[in-house]
């Protein structure tokens, strides 16, 4: 029994679905399961985001979906289902083509990948041409005009090389790559972690008026649980490559279920109120030997016998709420 | 090419921060992983190792002072009596390379530590202390290296009067050897100096020498003998090249000298292959395990290498 | 009340020479004193380009001020005898922000504790220098057995902050740098690492001076708070004053921005800046981002205007305060450190 299991008529309403992904990284010392059978949808117009430490495997997450895990990492099963097409079992030509123009990445490094020799227009041209558009320069400029207008951008940046930007300004010039092709899906993998708040907080602004304006799903990966609340309607919470908890944000951060999340919120630190601030005790388990059980149970305060016998599976607690933990 | 913006939404290729969570291995685990990974290096160890092996344990079997000359027959082919034949002034050629070989490999890595030294004193000052001492150093280690080294060495060995011995010879091109190991040196130091684990080093309590000594020399081990290796490699290049012109140390049978005695000689018209040959076949080896221990030293040296593996 | 450690009027100007096309004035005449009693938690705070990164240098003596002086106990730190430097470097500790590049790679971890009690002769025996190390470890909360003997690339980035921090605590500083100590370490464990910073504040009588881009972190372990924005102080005082009823408009957008862990408390819409003119170098920084920015603004920047006892705002909304020049900046935040002077400005908040 998986988040994924659902009735067949509801498919329709789903742009992604991901059923037991699992990404493995083979190293000499035996194989990492950076991301150990996780299954999930994404609705239309729905920001989904993943929250984890390092280690957790949000980010591998991240490149699966858009199928560039590179060695010595490697998919090792699951399905990824956009509508109806499995990602996992396309050729990697159609999988060069789909990104972007249905699927697009916008990570941290890229900001710092932007061609520096290069005018900024060029870039954008490059990617619109790398699949298949052919217009008319003119059509080019208005395009262009209009890409950087809806991520905030003068369209005089355009004629611009990347080092006279700044790093929001550079984030939003790849919002605009990755939005040039409409696509259905944007994975935004820690979009804003090099960048300060103020800019942050913009950079956010913009990814979400983007989306409205195209109508895309997200899927926000990042470690700053601050900024999920602030951006996200739906939240999954990875620990040691698995799901532990995944449900309305709402539902999360009022009630949540799992001891890790309820551990991780209490450990924020707030501007409401000073002091009273609690860590969570223990380490990450390594990857290459995770404990038997519940990965969680080494630091967990409510763990007993069952946590190390057997492993947790992610169930629908409440409507729409689900969690692994065995309290439950 | 498709242009940079779809490397640009590909860009992250292995999350690092996840794999930063492998279980560690232990030492000898990591050597045995080592070897596997570079057997190469082990090739070329092997192969000094031998050669090494045969001047020191040659002697027990080989009577040395036959090397000299008018202790055999002169120019007899390789038989049961001399295995390597004798030269015209009647040397015996086995007794000769097993006296000869010690001699050239000492010169080589008597110049080699000798520059490595000097390397390494230069290196540190330069690089640690920069300012006026940086730039002397710097402007010196330039000039020099872009002088041929075989022509200041020439020069050199030409000048000197007296009898040239083995050990002026290490001398002589230890002289130039300190070059590439003194840049080498600087310019980790330059970007070491300023690792935050200097910084705390030194609000341990530690100073300059200290931090050089013990937070910055143990990093630099790896690089210092890959340093080294080069050092020794270049050191005997250089002295087979002047041995080969006749300014080597004329009385021992080094394999330049050997070489250079039957150049003189003409041993290579006269078809007497055996004098020539083997000294060649010995310095093959020798540079062979010398540049295969170099490249695996390369890769502890070289971090980006490393992380690769 | 004698000054330990004294930062006045120091301006850092980065390039500006012959050979220099920009210059660019990363710190601009900021005065910063930590004094010997009460001790004291000063947050400097500040996003990237602030300048709060060159103060951490300055004081840690780094790098040398263009003008104005940095002194320890009343030397400065370009003039001091070997014994004075040396009394300097081990009083004066720092936590940096990477707790990887801290590390030797050569050595375990032990090399960072044991250096400094051999090197400052703080142990007799070996007996001893063990018991003291494996007290600091556990004060931090980290288990001796498991941490000792280890490599740093064995350990998290948690409990590598942690060794660290329990070095400082080996060392007994009268004062500590902390360059944004838990600004690469996980969520779970910033909790911990920051109480381990109060704890030696407050237990040990450290006092810190913490470098930080997250006010929300700031606002948790100190006391006073100086807003840096591009080398100039918009706003300091008392954190309880500054982070609840921010006063300077960029502190207010600071503030705003902060994505706070809570659905049901979402980012208010911020206000636009006014735009008007074009600042140039005389302006307020602000000015160009500023939704209150008026064209005295543009003429020349605002003097620092005491706004509260313990707090002063360097804006012209404030222009009825009295003005203070920058050299008494360190006398307001003193009046609001210490314990006391913290629960009485809570009371007041």
């Amino acid at each position: 029994m998986t988040a994924g299991t659902r009735p067949k008529d509801s498919r329709q309403a789903e742009t992604l679905r991901v059923e037991g992904l699992r990404v493995y990284y083979h190293t000499p010392r035996g194989a990492v399961r950076a991301v150990d059978g996780v299954s999930f949808t994404l609705k239309p117009h729905e920001r989904l985001g993943f929250v984890g430490e390092s280690g957790s495997g949000k980010t591998t997450i991240a490149m699966a979906l858009i199928r560039l895990i590179k060695s010595p990492g490697k998919i090792e099963g699951g399905h990824i289902y956009l509508g109806e097409t499995d990602l996992l079992s396309l050729s990697d030509e159609r999988m060069r083509q789909l990104r972007l123009a249905d699927i697009a990445m916008v990570t941290q490094g890229a900001m710092n990948s932007l061609n520096p020799v290069k005018r900024v227009r060029e870039q954008v041209i490059d990617a619109l041409e790398d699949h298949g558009e052919r217009i008319t320069r003119q059509e080019m400029d208005e395009r262009i005009t209009e890409l950087f207008r809806r991520v905030g951008l003068k369209s005089e940046v355009a004629q611009m090389f990347p080092h006279e930007l700044s790093g929001g300004m550079k984030q939003r010039v790849v919002i605009a790559i990755a939005i040039s092709m409409r696509p259905k899906v944007i994975i935004a993998d820690e979009p804003t972690s090099a960048l300060d708040v103020v800019v942050q907080r913009q950079i956010m602004e913009t990814l979400r008026e983007v989306q409205d304006d195209l109508g895309a799903s997200i899927i926000l990966i990042g470690h700053d649980m601050g900024l999920m609340a602030q951006f996200v309607t739906r939240l999954g919470v990875m620990y040691a490559g698995k799901l532990a908890e995944l449900g309305s944000v709402n539902d999360l951060f009022d009630a949540p279920l799992h001891p890790y999340t309820q551990l991780l919120i209490a450990s924020l630190p707030s501007l409401a109120q000073k002091g009273g601030l609690q860590g969570i005790p223990g380490v990450t388990p390594s990857l290459l030997d995770k404990p038997s059980g519940c990965p969680f149970r080494t630091r967990c305060p409510r763990a007993f016998d069952r946590c190390s016998a057997e492993e947790p599976q992610l169930r629908e607690i409440q409507p729409d709420h689900w969690v692994a933990c065995h309290l439950y | 090419m498709t242009g940079l913006p779809t490397d640009l939404l590909e860009a992250p290729s292995i999350p690092a921060p996840e794999l930063t969570i492998f279980r560690e291995r232990t030492p000898t685990e990591a050597i045995a992983a080592f070897c596997r990974r570079n057997p190469q290096t082990v090739i070329g160890l092997a192969m000094i190792a031998t050669l090494l092996l045969i001047g020191i344990v040659g002697p027990l079997f080989v009577n040395t002072n036959d090397a000299d000359p008018l202790s055999a027959l002169p120019a007899q082919s390789p038989s049961r009596t001399y295995p390597l034949g004798t030269d015209d002034q009647g040397r015996d050629l086995l007794a000769a390379m097993v006296a000869g070989l010690p001699d050239t490999l000492r010169i080589g890595f008597l110049a080699g530590a000798i520059g490595l030294g000097i390397g390494i004193i230069l290196g540190f000052l330069s690089g640690y202390l920069g300012g006026p001492v940086d730039a002397v150093v710097r402007i010196a280690v330039d000039t020099l290296l872009t002088i041929p080294g075989l022509l200041i060495l020439i020069t050199i060995a030409a000048s000197i009067k007296t009898f040239i011995s083995v050990n002026t010879m290490a001398l002589v091109i230890a002289s130039l050897a300190w070059r590439q190991p003194t840049r080498i040196i600087r310019a980790q130091v330059l970007t070491m100096r300023e690792r935050a684990y200097v910084q705390v080093a030194r609000r341990s309590g530690m100073n300059t020498l200290e931090i050089i000594g013990r937070e910055l020399l143990p990093n630099l081990f790896p690089f210092l003998a890959a340093s080294f290796v080069g050092a020794v490699f270049g050191a005997i290049l250089f002295s087979i090249g002047l041995e080969a012109l006749g300014l080597g140390p004329q009385n021992q049978p080094t394999l330049g000298m050997t070489i250079y005695w039957s150049l003189r000689f003409g041993a290579l018209l006269r078809g007497m292959w055996w004098w020539w040959m083997p000294p060649i076949v010995v310095l093959v080896v020798l540079f062979f395990g010398l540049l295969l221990l170099t490249i695996g030293l390369d890769e502890i040296a070289n971090p980006r290498l490393r992380r690769t593996a | 009340m004698a000054a330990l450690l004294e930062a006045r009027n120091v301006t850092k100007i980065f390039g500006g020479g012959m050979l220099s096309k920009t210059r660019n004035v990363a710190l601009e005449n900021l005065s910063l004193t930590i004094e010997d009693q009460p001790r004291s938690f000063t947050a400097v705070v500040g996003e990237s380009g602030s300048g709060k990164t060159t103060l951490a240098r300055l004081l840690l003596g780094l790098t040398a001020p263009t003008s104005g002086t940095v002194s320890y106990k009343g030397k400065d730190l370009r003039h001091m005898s070997r014994a004075e430097r040396r009394t300097y470097l081990r009083e004066v500790q720092v936590i940096f922000q990477d707790p990887y590049e801290v590390y030797n790679p050569f050595y375990n971890v032990d090399h960072v504790l044991e250096t400094p009690l051999a090197k400052f002769k703080l142990a007799h025996s070996k007996k001893e220098r063990r018991s003291l190390i494996e007290e600091a470890l556990q004060a931090v909360g980290l288990r001796p057995e498991e941490t000792l003997g280890r490599f740093p690339h064995q350990l998290s980035g948690g409990q590598r902050q942690r060794v660290m921090v329990a070095r400082a605590l080996l060392l007994r500083p009268r004062i500590i740098i902390a360059d944004e100590p838990v600004s690469m370490v996980d969520a779970s464990l910033r909790a911990t690492i920051l109480n381990n910073l109060a704890q030696l504040n407050k237990q040990f009588g450290i006092s810190f001076v913490y470098i930080t881009h997250d006010l929300t972190t700031a606002y948790q372990v100190s006391e006073n708070i100086i807003v840096l924005y591009r080398g100039v102080v918009a706003e300091a005082g008392d954190v309880e004053l500054v982070v609840q009823k921010p006063q300077h408009p960029y502190t207010q957008l600071l503030i705003g921005s902060i994505p706070l862990p809570d659905p049901h408390h979402l980012w208010a819409a911020a206000k636009a800046p006014s735009g008007i003119g074009t600042p140039t170098d005389a302006s307020c920084k602000f000015t160009d981002r500023c939704p209150y920015a008026m064209p005295m603004c543009i003429e020349r920047a605002p003097p620092l205007f005491q706004t509260d006892l313990r707090r002063v705002s360097a804006c012209y909304l404030y222009r009825d305060a009295p003005t203070i020049i920058p050299e008494d900046l360190p006398s307001i935040l003193a009046s609001t450190s210490g314990g006391d002077a913290q629960d009485q400005a809570a009371a007041d908040g």
